[in-house]
C-alpha cells in the first residue's frame, strides 16, 4: 500500500501544472544540500581538531558531550523553518477499504526521509568512531550512537508536530519560536542556564551508564506515536472544525471604500486572508519574521555589516509580499472563473494587489521602527528596503503570479494537503533577496556604501512612481497567459 | 446578441466543440441539451472567454468576446460554484457584485428583499459563509447574483440540477419573466420538461456539434425524448444516465 501511495504522489508531482518550476527548485535545492553536506562531512571528520581549538582547556570527550544538545536545539530551530511536511491528499482514500492506520502510517513514516536526519549522523558519527570507540570502548560508543539517533527521531517528529499544529494555528509557531529565542538568550546573553552543562549532564553520564541511551529512543518513539495519533484524529477534524456553529457576521472596511472598486477587491482579499487557515498562518508567519532583526542586530559583527541590514530590512518589510505573494493568484483559484466573467477590470484587480502590498509593507515598516535602538542607520536602511519592496519586489512577485497556474483549494485546507512554509518556499524568497545585494556589494567593495544604498532607494522609488506602466505591462502579460492560468485553476 | 463563427475546440485530439455557424438573437430564450461530454459547458466557457478556442470566434453585440471586456457589462452567468467567492457571506458577495455595477447597498438590499421567497430563509442573515451553504443554496446565491446584475444576456449551466422542486418552479418563472422583459437567456439542462417549458428554441448538441435547432412546439418534448431514449445510429441508449452528470460534481 505504501508503495502505491508513493506512486500516486510521484504521479501527482509529474503531472502537476507546475512540474517545470518544481523540478528547477528541487535541482537547486539538491545542489545546495550537497554543498552543505560536504561541509558537514568535513567538520564531522575533523571534529576532534575543531573541538581542541575551540575548547583548549577541556577534555575532548567532555567538550563533545557539551555541544550535542546545543546542536540539536539549533537543528530543531532550523527544522521548524525549513523541513517540509510530507503530504498526501487523503480524501480519495478515506472511503476505500484502506485502513486508516495505513494512511496515517504512510504520512508518519515518510517524514523520516528528510535530509535533516542525515546531518547528525554525518556530523557526530566520525568522532564517535575515531575518539569514543578508541577511548571509552564499544558499549559507550554504541550508547552514543543510539542516543543520537533517538534524539534525531525525537527532533524530527517534534518539529513536524509543532509545524502541523502551527499550520492550523499560526500563534503556536510564534510562541515556540519565542520560547526557543528565550532559551538561547538565557544562555548567551543572561547566562542563567548553560545548555552545555545540561548536555554534559546527560551525555557525561552516558559514559558511566550506557543504559541511559534508551531514554532518547523512548522519547523519540513516544513523539512518533503522538504524531500518529494526532494525524489519525485529524482525519476527522475537517468536518468538526468547519461545521462549528459560530455565527459568521458580515464585515466592512470603511477606509477601503475611498478606493472604489479596487478597495472592494482589497476588502475581499483581506477577508480571504483572515477567514482561511492557510493564508492566515502566512500572515502570522510574517509577524514571526519581524523578529529576524533580533537574531542579527545584537551581534556586533553583523550589526556593522550593512549587507545584513539590507537582507534583514528587506525580509522584515517585505515578508508578507514574499510569503503571500508567491502563491498569487492561486489563493483565488477557486473563484477565478467568477472573477474573470464579472465586471472586474484586470487593471483594478492588479491595483488591488498593489494596495494590499503597500498597506502590509507600510505596516511592517512601522512595526520595525523600534529597531532604531540599534542605530539610526538601521531605520534608514529599513526605509530604503521598504521603497525597494514597494517598487521592485511587488512587480517581480506579480510577474511570477502570471506564471503560476497551481490551484490552491482554501476550503479544503487540512493539515494533510498543504506543506506550510518549508525550504522550497524560503528558497524562492531568497532569490528575491539577491538583487539588492548584487547592486550593493560592488559599491561596498569600492567603499561607496552610501551611494549603493542610494541607488537601491532610487530604483525602488522609480519602480513605485512608474506603477502605472507596470500595471499595463502585467495586464498585457496576463492576457497572454490567461487561459493557461484558468485551466490550471480549474484543474483540481 | 451572440454570433458564433467556425468555432472549434480540441482536447487531446478529440473535437469537443465544432459549431460552424450559430446566431442567437436579442430576446431569444435558448435551451441547450445533450448528453455528458456533448460540449455544452465548453461552449459556455468559450462564450465567456474562459477557454481559448482552437479556431473561430464568438461575437457578442457584434464585438469579439476574446480579449475584450465590453460584454461583462451586460452578461451575467453562473456555471458552477467556481463563480462564487466562497469565504464571503452571501450578503457580502451580493454587495460586492452590486458594487461592481455601481449599485448602492440600499439598492442591493431592496433587490434581495424581493428574493425572500426564493431564498426560503436559508441564505440571508444565517451567519454562514458561502462555502458552508449546501450546493443547492450556493446555486441560489449564484442565480440571484446574476439577476442582481440586470443582465441583457443571462447564461446558466444546469441551474435546475441541485435545487429543490419548489425552487425549480420559481426559477422557471423567473427566467420566463426575464425573457418577457427582453433578456436573452441561454440555459443548459438535462431536464427536458423544464427546458422545453422555459425555452422558445432548443439546441441539441452531440459530440460537439449542434445536430438539431428546433423552435419549441407542442411536439418538441416528444421529439427530444425520442432522441434520448433510442439514440441515433452512433449512440448507445443513454436515458438511464441522464440524471447523473459528473459535470455537476466538480
Amino acid at each position: 500500500m505504501i508503495s502505491t501511495f508513493l506512486k500516486h504522489e510521484l504521479k501527482a508531482f509529474w503531472r502537476s501544472k507546475n512540474t517545470g518550476k518544481n523540478i528547477a527548485v528541487r535541482i537547486v535545492m539538491a545542489v545546495l544540500i550537497l554543498y552543505l553536506l560536504l561541509n558537514v562531512v568535513v567538520i564531522g571528520f575533523f571534529m576532534d581538531t575543531v573541538l581542541k581549538k575551540v575548547f583548549p582547556h577541556d577534555g575532548l570527550i567532555l567538550s563533545f558531550c557539551g555541544i550535542i544538545l546545543f546542536y540539536f536545539l539549533a537543528e530543531l530551530f532550523s527544522r521548524l523553518q525549513l523541513q517540509e511536511l510530507p503530504t498526501l491528499r487523503v480524501q480519495p482514500y478515506l472511503q476505500l477499504p484502506i485502513k486508516r492506520n495505513t494512511i496515517v502510517g504512510y504520512l508518519a513514516l515518510t517524514a523520516l526521509f528528510s535530509v535533516f536526519n542525515l546531518w547528525p549522523i554525518v556530523l557526530f558519527f566520525p568522532f564517535i568512531f575515531k575518539v569514543i570507540l578508541h577511548d571509552a570502548g564499544l558499549v559507550t560508543a554504541l550508547a552514543f550512537i543510539v542516543s543520537i539517533l533517538g534524539i534525531t527521531i525525537l527532533n524530527n517528529y517534534l518539529a513536524l508536530y509543532i509545524k502541523r499544529k502551527a499550520n492550523l494555528n499560526g500563534w503556536i509557531f510564534l510562541i515556540t519560536a519565542a520560547a526557543m529565542i528565550l532559551i538561547g538568550m538565557s544562555d548567551f546573553m543572561w547566562h542563567i542556564i548553560s545548555i552545555r552543562n545540561i548536555s554534559y549532564l546527560f551525555f557525561g553520564h552516558l559514559i558511566t551508564y550506557p543504559v541511559l541511551a534508551l531514554v532518547p529512543v523512548l522519547l523519540g518513539v513516544g513523539m512518533y506515536f503522538l504524531n500518529f495519533a494526532y494525524l489519525k484524529q485529524n482525519l476527522y477534524l475537517e468536518e468538526l472544525s468547519t461545521k462549528k456553529d459560530k455565527y459568521k457576521s458580515s464585515t466592512e472596511y470603511p477606509v477601503l471604500s475611498y478606493f472604489g472598486s479596487t478597495g472592494d477587491l482589497v476588502a475581499n482579499e483581506i477577508k480571504l486572508v483572515l477567514r482561511n487557515k492557510r493564508p492566515r498562518s502566512a500572515l502570522i508567519m510574517s509577524l514571526f519574521f519581524l523578529l529576524y532583526g533580533l537574531f542579527f542586530y545584537p551581534n556586533p559583527a553583523m550589526r556593522n555589516n550593512e549587507a545584513f541590514k539590507i537582507f534583514v530590512g528587506m525580509f522584515m518589510t517585505g515578508i508578507f509580499i514574499i510569503n503571500y505573494g508567491q502563491f498569487m493568484f492561486s489563493w483565488q483559484a477557486s473563484h477565478f472563473d467568477g472573477l474573470m466573467v464579472s465586471k472586474v477590470n484586470f487593471a483594478d484587480f492588479l491595483r488591488g494587489k498593489y494596495l494590499l502590498f503597500t498597506a502590509s509593507s507600510t505596516l511592517a515598516f512601522l512595526l520595525t521602527i523600534p529597531y532604531v535602538y540599534f542605530g539610526w542607520r538601521v531605520l534608514l536602511i529599513h526605509f530604503i528596503m521598504y521603497l525597494w519592496n514597494m517598487g521592485v519586489t511587488v512587480n517581480i512577485v506579480l510577474y511570477f503570479a502570471n506564471r503560476n497556474a497551481k490551484r490552491i483549494d482554501l476550503s479544503k485546507g487540512a493539515s494533510f494537503n498543504w506543506e506550510g512554509v518549508g525550504a522550497t518556499q524560503l528558497m524562492l524568497s531568497f532569490l528575491l533577496l539577491l538583487p539588492p545585494l548584487i547592486i550593493y556589494i560592488p559599491f561596498k567593495y569600492f567603499g561607496y556604501t552610501d551611494l549603493g544604498l542610494a541607488v537601491i532607494g532610487v530604483i525602488g522609488l522609480t519602480g513605485t512612481l512608474t506603477r502605472g506602466f507596470w500595471i499595463k505591462f502585467l495586464e498585457a502579460d496576463f492576457y497572454k497567459r490567461k487561459f493557461t492560468i484558468l485551466e490550471g485553476f480549474r484543474n483540481k | 446578441m451572440i454570433q458564433i463563427k467556425e468555432l472549434k475546440k480540441v482536447y487531446s485530439g478529440v473535437i469537443v466543440v465544432n459549431i460552424p455557424q450559430l446566431e442567437i438573437k436579442k430576446g431569444e430564450s435558448v435551451g441547450l441539451v445533450g448528453n455528458n461530454g456533448a460540449g455544452k459547458t465548453t461552449l459556455f466557457r468559450m462564450i465567456l472567454d474562459l477557454i481559448r478556442p482552437e479556431a473561430g470566434e464568438v461575437l457578442s453585440n457584434n464585438e469579439p468576446v476574446a480579449g475584450h471586456e465590453h460584454w461583462k457589462n451586460y452578461t451575467a452567468s453562473y456555471l458552477d460554484e467556481g463563480f462564487l467567492i466562497d469565504y464571503l457571506t452571501p450578503e457580502e458577495y451580493f454587495y460586492f457584485i452590486g458594487g461592481l455595477h455601481r449599485q448602492t447597498r440600499a439598492h442591493v438590499d431592496d433587490f434581495l428583499a424581493g428574493y425572500a421567497d426564493f431564498f426560503n430563509g436559508e441564505i440571508l442573515k444565517r451567519g454562514k459563509y458561502i462555502r458552508d451553504l449546501s450546493k443547492g443554496n450556493q446555486t441560489k446565491v449564484g442565480i440571484a447574483s446574476c439577476m442582481l446584475q440586470n443582465p441583457e444576456l443571462l447564461m446558466l449551466d444546469e441551474p435546475f440540477a441541485n435545487i429543490d422542486p419548489t425552487t425549480q418552479f420559481r426559477l422557471k418563472n423567473m427566467i420566463k419573466e426575464a425573457n418577457r422583459t427582453g433578456v436573452t437567456t441561454l440555459i443548459s439542462s438535462h431536464d427536458l420538461n423544464h427546458i422545453t417549458d422555459v425555452c422558445d428554441r432548443i439546441l441539441l448538441m452531440e459530440k460537439g456539434k449542434i445536430i438539431k435547432d428546433i423552435a419549441t412546439s407542442s411536439s418538441t418534448l416528444a421529439e427530444l425524448e425520442a432522441y434520448f431514449a433510442i439514440g441515433d445510429a452512433f449512440e448507445q441508449p443513454a436515458s438511464a444516465e441522464l440524471k447523473i452528470d459528473p459535470e455537476e460534481n466538480h
